[in-house]
């Protein structure tokens, strides 16, 4: 303990940042060559119009111009993209959180249960909307077998641009096996102690849930929150894979909407312009979870740093 | 532990990169899109075609159908195209448009063989190239299914008119209780079997507005008319067979057809889609099929599409060129596509002589050779008479058109949230400002 | 004497009351359960009836026939060995080399103290925000020129540098929970760094490495844009393309793509079943406090 002050007077030891630097070199160079270059590249090529074959030709912000004011669809893309995410983000860790409370249980069979729960993740997501695309099916999906037994009329699950996103973002909530985990890892990690002073103390189960666990929680809720927000604000493969961005624009994705301009319709420089786009709508999204994130994390004090 | 590794990693990585023999014969490839069986009889193909001389040696290059185009383009900006391949229909104005595809209109000069001028690409009037084979759209219908309705088979000489087609269709649509559409007590919500499915892929549905006299775009490819009401009207009629009519099944996202989820399970008594289905298709369904015209809204037409085998440009252009050469004749693809029932033939011969018809339609092989007198009539006569080319054959642009702004307005038509008119006008300027070229 | 007693009412009452929320909890888990193993279910059954079978009305529950002939028939077609083998050869290496560069680069993130760190950092997690397909044609280009084309380099060397800045991220949280005691004493012992990292973390945060290589296993899985892309010859086709060949130009075989689905699905589940044991047990020892 005695060893970290006198470390900090020495500004930076060499053989550390040597040894950094080695550290980080192949994540350096995936940083600047995979990552970096080419994405200054594609944000240059949002100035130009360019169909893949042809000559580029430099437009300005043509793009941009174009992108905001008289391309309806991109607006529709927006409100989607944003529907999607606030829906299936909300909805798996809630989900999520509600499995990993159950499964932290001293319950039988518990490796068994996380499996069964982990089991969609693991799988091919194109496959596994495939399946989907037979239990949502219009006319001969399961789903709608059952609300016509039931006496109702059929339900438009993928064939309304209404009930396209709610539909595809239950998807995703099946789909979230990675947050259980993550979750079940931190609700192990909440100390004992504390809900056992609190129950000599009176307090009642609820009451413990939402003093003890979610407050311990909230390092980890966050984390989950970031990278589901981050991955669902980029949302293609359902789009790909089961809607194709219909019905009109009702999935019509701004990742999805990117893969269609720039490969589908050799717009390259306009599929740029919404890649764009969607990089600083995701950016300021980070930004304000990580803004807000310190009036509502909960640090134990031995992990501050 | 770690040496073991690396020496794993540094085999592994070997094994991809190996070079394949050299030998003095120009190497070339050609790429394509298909399933497994396709890749087979391409692969018979390209055998021959190396066996048959010791200049070229032709390799395959396959690509998934729905990233085909866009691969490609991405080897063309990596100057790495292949030197000759299968160019989507979407795509053909596009390439031959920037240059990338050889001229390729003087291969079949002097041949007794010549392409037909309805699968002839035109870049403003300019032929750029042909297309490997003819389609054209017919109506496919299940006679078992017809026979239990004690319905009268279409006829091969007078096509349905849309009304009465809509009529026949009512009669062969049957609901739990064995109502049909119109009657009391008809059940919407529980149909057990479908009258008709018409298929709704967006380039599909340019035959209606050409049926119902209008047209999308003008012959020269300069103006968009997609708005006229013949040609909305089209569109409204097909989505009510299944809105309003209730004769056929909702198919709001324009993947399935009719053969594969309808005449083959016996759920659709008919539905309208392409001629390949004579060889991809019918062969492995077990069911008693015949095929008729399409129902008539205005004017007896179908259309006639297919992608063609274009050279690119290159330093193997020539080795290229003499490749395609052979492989789009008939006679290389006689047993691997068009006995088979896949390809109908793409030269006049093969329509206009008696001795050019009996080859196919007469051939035992011949899927549909049973009915000589009806596939004469809808195959022959009308890829003769009735036929115009689809609109990728002479409008720039298609895979915007068509692929994207279309596709994704018409959902909303089939979904039954907007009217087509409603949506036709909103994107027509897209479309206005999409087929024009600098 | 009261003390006690009312502690023991206590418990055997709290006692009554967990038992009766565990099998609460155990109902719910089993619906629950059901429901996400039905979507499962619906495929396995669909890979078992043939395609006029799959668009029957009434969908059928259970296959009519039990059509096991569906998979010897699709993978006469389905070359699912040579498919696999393909595959793993790109997953094996992008995924070691993933878990590596990526442990590296959280170690150094977490631990060592140099000029540029922060800025570093920020950079890293900024590059989580931009969508892969972005970089894919100018890295294309790039790759094409140096000719790599339809080779499996550029599938894997991408995975050698850092393994993606969402993996650095979680290696970086887990190294934290590692106590700095640790290290401090190996490096009176005269440890260096890298040996530090290699003896003394590197053991710690097994069941992280573990985590990152299944999210590297399932991410790669899933990648089929960059496979599409850079392999064209059939013979080096991966399971992810090879289920595209069931989509052929004019038809698609919905029953065998439901079968080579299912058989797709055997390596991920056997990957769970061999990982399950380290990261679930990892996560809960190490925790992933900030």
């Amino acid at each position: 303990m005695t060893v970290k002050p006198i470390k900090k007077l020495v500004k930076y030891n060499k053989a550390e940042t040597r040894t950094a630097w080695l550290c980080l070199l192949p994540s350096v160079i995936g940083l600047v060559c995979i990552t970096y270059l080419p994405m200054i590249a594609s944000f240059a090529l949002s100035l130009f119009n360019w169909d893949g074959l042809g000559e580029m030709q430099y437009k300005g912000l043509h793009n941009y111009v174009k992108l905001f004011t008289s391309d309806t669809k991109f607006y529709s893309s927006l409100w989607v993209t944003l529907k999607y995410s606030f829906m299936s983000v909300t909805l798996s860790i809630v989900y999520s959180m509600m499995i990993a409370l159950l499964l932290n249980r001293k319950i039988p069979a518990r490796s068994f249960f996380r499996a069964i729960f982990y089991l969609p993740y693991v799988l091919p997501a194109m496959a596994v909307y495939l399946g989907w695309k037979w239990l949502y099916d219009f006319n001969h999906g399961f789903l709608n077998y059952i609300v016509r037994l039931l006496g109702f009329a059929p339900v438009k699950f993928l064939d309304s641009s209404t009930l396209v996103t709610p539909s595809l973002a239950f998807i995703a909530v099946w789909l979230s096996g990675n947050l259980i985990v993550i979750f079940l890892a931190g609700l192990q990690n909440v100390p004992r102690t504390y809900h056992e002073a609190a129950e000599i103390d009176g307090a009642n189960a609820w009451q413990r849930f939402w003093k003890i666990t979610i407050p311990c929680m909230t390092p980890i809720i966050f984390y989950n929150l970031l990278m589901s927000l981050v991955s669902n604000l980029q949302v293609i493969t359902p789009a790909l894979s089961l809607t194709k961005g219909g019905p009109g624009t009702g999935s019509y994705y701004m990742c999805f909407m990117l893969y269609q301009q720039a490969f589908k319709s050799h717009k390259y420089g306009y599929g740029s312009a919404v890649a764009v786009v969607l990089f600083i709508l995701i950016a300021i999204f980070t930004a304000i979870l990580f803004a807000t994130s310190k009036g509502w994390i909960f640090y134990e004090g031995d992990d501050k740093e | 532990m770690k040496k073991l590794l690396a020496l794993i990693l540094f085999v592994v990585m070997l094994i991809p990169t190996m070079a394949i023999a050299e030998d003095d014969r120009i190497h070339i490839t050609y790429s394509f899109w298909g399933n497994q069986t396709e890749a087979e009889s391409v692969q018979v193909a390209l055998d021959a075609f190396n066996a048959m001389q010791d200049r070229i040696f032709v390799e395959p290059m396959q690509i998934p159908n729905e990233e085909y185009t866009q691969t490609l383009v991405n080897y063309a900006i990596a100057d790495q195209l292949p030197d000759c391949g299968m160019v989507n229909e979407n795509a053909v104005l596009y390439f031959a448009r920037n240059g990338v595809m050889a001229d390729v209109s003087d291969m079949y000069a002097g041949e007794q063989l010549q392409p037909m001028d309805c699968i002839t690409f035109k870049d403003d009037g300019t032929p750029v190239g042909y297309s490997s084979c003819n389609e054209i759209l017919v109506l496919y219908y299940n006679k078992d299914m017809f026979d239990a309705a004690g319905e009268p088979y279409p006829s091969a000489d007078e096509p349905y008119t849309w009304d009465e087609f809509v009529e026949v269709a009512k009669r062969l649509t049957i609901d739990v209780n064995g109502n049909h559409p119109g009657d009391d007590g008809f059940d919407a919500n529980n149909i057990v079997q479908y009258g008709a499915f018409v298929n709704n892929w967006t380039w599909q549905m340019e035959v209606w507005a050409l049926s119902n006299g209008g047209a999308w775009f003008t012959e020269d490819g300069k103006e968009c008319v997609i708005n006229t009401p013949e040609a909305i009207e089209s569109i409204q009629k097909v989505a009510d067979l299944a809105l309003v009519e209730h004769v056929a099944p909702l198919n709001v996202i324009p993947e399935d057809n009719g053969v594969g989820i309808g005449i083959g399970s016996g759920t659709v008594a008919m539905t309208t889609d392409g001629t390949w289905r004579l060889g991809t298709d019918f062969p492995n369904l077990d069911i008693n099929y015949g095929i008729a015209p399409l129902p008539v809204m205005e004017e007896k037409v179908t259309l006639c599409t297919s992608g063609l085998t274009g050279v690119f440009k290159g330093k193997n252009q020539e080795a290229a060129y003499e490749f395609v050469k052979w492989y789009t004749r008939e006679e290389s693809n006689w047993e691997s596509l068009i006995l088979t029932g896949i390809w109908l033939p793409k030269s006049e011969y093969y329509y206009t002589t008696e001795e050019g018809i009996n080859a196919w339609l007469g051939n035992e092989k011949y899927p549909y050779n049973h009915d000589m007198e009806t596939g004469k009539k809808v195959l022959v006569d009308y890829t003769m008479n009735n036929a115009k080319p689809a609109c990728w054959y002479f409008t720039p642009n298609t895979q915007i058109t068509t692929n994207e702004i279309l596709f994704t307005a018409l959902q909303s038509v089939w979904s039954g949230e907007r009217t087509a008119e409603d949506v036709i006008n909103e994107i027509y300027p897209e479309l206005c400002e999409a087929i024009v070229v600098d | 004497m009261i003390f006690a007693f009312n502690n023991s009412s206590r418990l055997a009452s709290r006692r009554k009351r967990e038992k009766a929320a565990n099998f609460l909890s155990m109902a719910v888990l089993v619906v629950l359960g059901a429901i996400v193993m039905f979507p499962i279910y619906w495929i396995f059954r669909s890979s078992l009836m043939s395609n006029g079978e799959l668009y029957a009305y009434p969908p059928a529950f259970t296959p009519p026939n039990w059509r096991f002939s569906n998979y010897r028939d699709t993978l006469e077609v389905f070359e699912y060995w040579k498919f696999l083998g393909n595959t793993m050869t790109i997953l094996v290496p992008s995924v070691i080399g993933a878990v590596i560069t990526a442990t590296m680069g959280g170690y150094a993130f977490a631990r060592l103290r140099f000029r540029g760190k922060k800025i570093l950092f920020m950079l890293c997690v900024g590059s989580m925000l931009l969508p892969s397909m972005v970089t894919l044609i100018p890295l294309f280009v790039v790759w094409a020129k140096i000719g790599l084309v339809n080779t499996y380099w550029p599938l894997i060397l991408p995975h050698f540098c850092g393994g993606g800045a969402f993996n650095i991220f979680l290696i970086r949280q887990f190294v934290k929970t590692v106590p700095r005691e640790l290290d401090e004493a190996a490096t009176i012992d005269g440890c260096g760094y890298f040996r530090i990292l290699v003896y003394i973390i590197m053991p710690a945060i097994k069941s992280a490495m573990i985590v990152v290589g299944l999210l590297k296993f399932i991410e790669l899985w899933n990648d089929l844009l960059q496979q599409v892309t850079y392999i064209t010859r059939r013979d080096q086709y991966t399971l992810a393309l090879g289920l595209n060949i069931f989509k052929g130009s004019f038809n698609d075989d919905w029953s065998s793509i439901m079968c080579a689905t299912c058989l797709s699905f055997i390596p991920g589940i056997v990957f769970y079943l061999i990982g399950q044991k380290y990261f679930v047990e990892g996560i809960v020892m190490t925790g992933m406090k900030n």
